[in-house]
């Protein structure tokens, strides 16, 4: 650690942890549900629906946590300056934290704007959207004292600039179901298919370059054709969710055309990231840390790249459509792309901040492949149950319960091979928030 | 490649897409008046869409294929379990669902609210959607034909035939109505296509015609019943 200020990043990180913890533990009850009966008393105060809800909410929180962490910790680097105002940072930490329990609170109680992934309802909305407008103006206002700018810092701005501005078209509410969905994905597909990728992108591309020692001007070269690729298929590539929500049909050819492109940007990430590990400069020290850099380019190509391609096709897609096919690649996307990008982060960044230079990683590293196999493991049930579904439901046409009895044993597996994941889950997020110097080697 | 050239890339890729993504927006909104039938987006299902949302039911359940995957798609619930199914279910999901290994909450929803939400689904139902869901696409034949053509192993058009009632008229071999001419030779009198026309509106062909216009029957039952009797 170079610069005081970056130890704000340990805080966000810290508070990101245990959500994460939780948000797994919340994803076992939705899989138990799936596959046993829940009495119809505890349906009715604990509905299915509550739990999910705060499952994909608490994904949200922790992974915008780690990324305004991994924002703080970042911008003093390669500003070569301190943060604007440190106040405002941990004020902003404490803000979006309240408003985070509130609002898991809240659904606990039925207070919801009842619509999936953006549940949050309005009021504390517009506690998010100021506590991004601090967010946003201390970081921009850091970058331009500055006055250093890199690649890596617009990217980084660009990005959060443009995923606080979608957010703003999930807030109203729509009377057209139609128009609803179609603004809705502008906050779901181009966050996660645009400005996430923009975000996570220029961060990677600075933890790469800072493990390999490989020069900046390679890097940045890279980031800019990933980028330029990534909203060049990720932007019109929305129509993939167009096919079916009664939009024009043409969606269904910009839709497929350009979102079976969209695979291309993350190959060519995967592909510098092998490159810059095999050219790399310096020695490679932690190795964990290298480990969760290639593992994320690797299962992000999966994740996103394969998962996605094999559906967003209308030929396919209109028999996926909703089914577990869809549950089978979110997970895996996810994962891949930003809870193994965001862990890769807290690896590099919070021994450094703890000024520990080589880590212990034993429990890491169990904690890293753990999940890495019962995540995939998952992601593959998923997917069976999700072909059984399109089959029998879709192709068939027979009931949805009959259906749903056939993939009972897949989603059973996804629950105890869930368990196993918790395990992997736990581990890592203790060890990362007890790290600890590496027992020199005799 | 230079640093420069990589910059131009993403700036005009950007830029080419946004225009792209833009411009079929702006269309988008001029054709989703027609696509979703806003001449019939009363403030009933508005008010149903608002009930919809305030018991979280799209986390449950899908609708145009979005939501969760925990209980059935509701985009054609309404032609698939009609009004009186959805009222019930809404109404008393503890008897509905006693013998699934699958629970909804009995959230207590108020009667104005079930009637606005099922006039809110039977405008979902209607949006032209590319004929998505394929389980209740209009291509397809009702579940019990299925069942007929594939264990009893009769033709899909006369499964339809059997199925949607036109026997309680016509009869075919002896068997059936007798309120309706027998349709034994129908095949040597009339064309597929005419067949079609007439089942589809009979009054279009004969104004004196008394055979009720069969509205309910899909493009496919329609096709197959019409295929099976022009070849009688
Ligand atoms: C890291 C990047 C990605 C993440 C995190 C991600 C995540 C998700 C999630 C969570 C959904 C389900 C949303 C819902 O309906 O509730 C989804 C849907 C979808 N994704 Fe991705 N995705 C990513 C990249 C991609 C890519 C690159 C492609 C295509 C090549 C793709 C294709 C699709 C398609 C076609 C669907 C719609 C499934 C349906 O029919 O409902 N995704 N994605
Ligand atoms: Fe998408």
């Amino acid at each position: 650690m170079e610069y005081r200020s970056q130890k704000i990043a340990y805080w966000y990180f810290a508070a990101a942890l245990p959500l994460f913890a939780l948000q797994i533990l919340l994803g076992l009850y939705l899989a138990y549900s799936y596959t046993f009966t829940v009495p119809q008393s505890i349906v009715n105060v604990f509905p299915f629906a509550t739990a999910r809800a705060m499952h994909t909410n608490l994904l949200v929180l922790w992974m915008l946590l780690g990324f305004m962490g991994g924002t703080y910790y970042i911008v003093p680097e390669e500003t070569k300056s301190e943060i604007y105002s440190e106040k405002l940072a941990y004020f902003q930490l404490i803000a979006l934290l309240a408003t985070g329990v509130a609002a898991l609170v809240g659904f606990l109680f039925g207070w919801t704007q009842g619509r999936p992934l953006l549940e949050i309802p309005r009021p504390l909305d517009l506690v998010v959207v100021v506590g991004a407008l601090i967010f946003l103006f201390n970081v921009a206002i850091t970058m331009i004292k500055a006055n250093r700018w890199t690649a890596i810092q617009g990217t980084l701005l660009g990005g959060l600039v443009f995923l606080a501005l979608l957010y703003l078209f999930g807030i109203p509410f729509y009377k057209n179901e139609v128009i609803d969905w179609y603004y809705w994905w502008w906050v779901i597909h181009l966050w996660v298919e645009g400005a996430w990728e923009l975000v996570s992108a220029a961060i990677f591309a600075f933890v790469l370059m800072k493990l390999t020692g490989v020069e900046r001007q390679v890097v940045e070269k890279w980031l800019y054709v990933e980028i330029g690729l990534f909203l060049f298929t990720g932007i019109a590539g929305t129509g993939h969710h167009y096919y079916w929500i009664g939009a024009p049909r043409y969606w269904l050819w910009i839709g497929g055309i350009f979102s079976a492109l969209e695979p291309l940007p993350i190959l060519l990430m995967l592909i510098d990231t092998m490159m810059h590990v095999k050219e790399r400069k310096t020695p490679i020290v932690n190795r964990l840390t290298w480990t969760y850099a290639v593992g994320c380019a690797i299962y992000h190509m999966i994740g996103a790249g394969v998962w996605g391609f094999l559906h967003t096709l209308p030929q396919i897609n209109y028999y996926t459509h909703g089914s577990q096919v869809t549950v089978s690649h979110g997970h895996l996307a996810f994962f891949g792309a930003y809870a193994l990008l965001n862990l890769m982060t807290f690896y590099y960044a919070m021994p450094r901040i703890k000024g520990i230079e080589v880590y212990d990683d034993t429990r890491g590293k169990y904690g890293f492949w753990i999940m890495c196999v019962a995540m995939m493991l998952m992601g593959l049930f998923f997917g069976v149950a999700g072909v059984i579904q399109s089959y029998v439901e879709r192709v068939l046409g027979m009931g949805f319960m009959t259906a749903q009895s056939y993939m009972r044993l897949w989603m059973g597996s996804v629950f105890f091979v869930g368990l196993t994941f918790l395990a992997g889950v736990l581990l890592t997020v203790t060890d990362l928030l007890t790290l600890r110097p590496a027992k020199v080697r005799a | 490649m230079t640093k420069k050239i990589a910059f131009w890339i993403f700036l005009l890729g950007t830029i080419a897409s946004a225009v792209v993504f833009l411009a079929a927006t702006w269309d988008t909104h001029k054709q989703v008046a027609t696509l979703s039938n806003v001449d019939k987006l009363s403030d009933r299902v508005v008010a149903g869409k608002r009930a919809f949302e305030k018991y979280n039911c799209n986390d449950c359940h899908t609708i145009l294929g979005f939501g969760a995957y925990y209980g059935p798609d509701l985009t054609r619930v309404v032609q698939r379990i009609g009004e009186d199914g959805v009222r019930f279910r809404i109404k008393d999901p503890e008897k509905a669902f006693a013998k699934s290994f699958r629970k909804m909450p009995d959230l207590r929803v108020a009667d104005t609210e079930i009637a606005d939400m099922v006039a809110f689904f039977k405008w979902v139902g209607e949006v032209n959607n590319n004929d998505w869901p394929p389980q209740d696409s209009k291509k397809r034949l009702s579940r019990g034909e299925q069942a007929m053509v594939a264990t009893v192993g009769v033709s899909p058009g006369a499964a339809v035939f059997q199925a949607k009632g036109c026997m309680n008229c016509h009869a075919l071999r002896g068997t059936g109505g007798t309120f309706a001419p027998a349709l034994d030779t129908v095949g040597r009198r009339k064309t597929l296509k005419e067949i079609e026309q007439y089942v589809r509106d009979p009054k279009s062909v004969n104004p004196k015609a008394q055979m009720p216009p069969q509205k309910e029957l899909s493009d496919r039952e329609l096709e197959e019943v019409a295929k099976f009797l022009s070849s009688l």
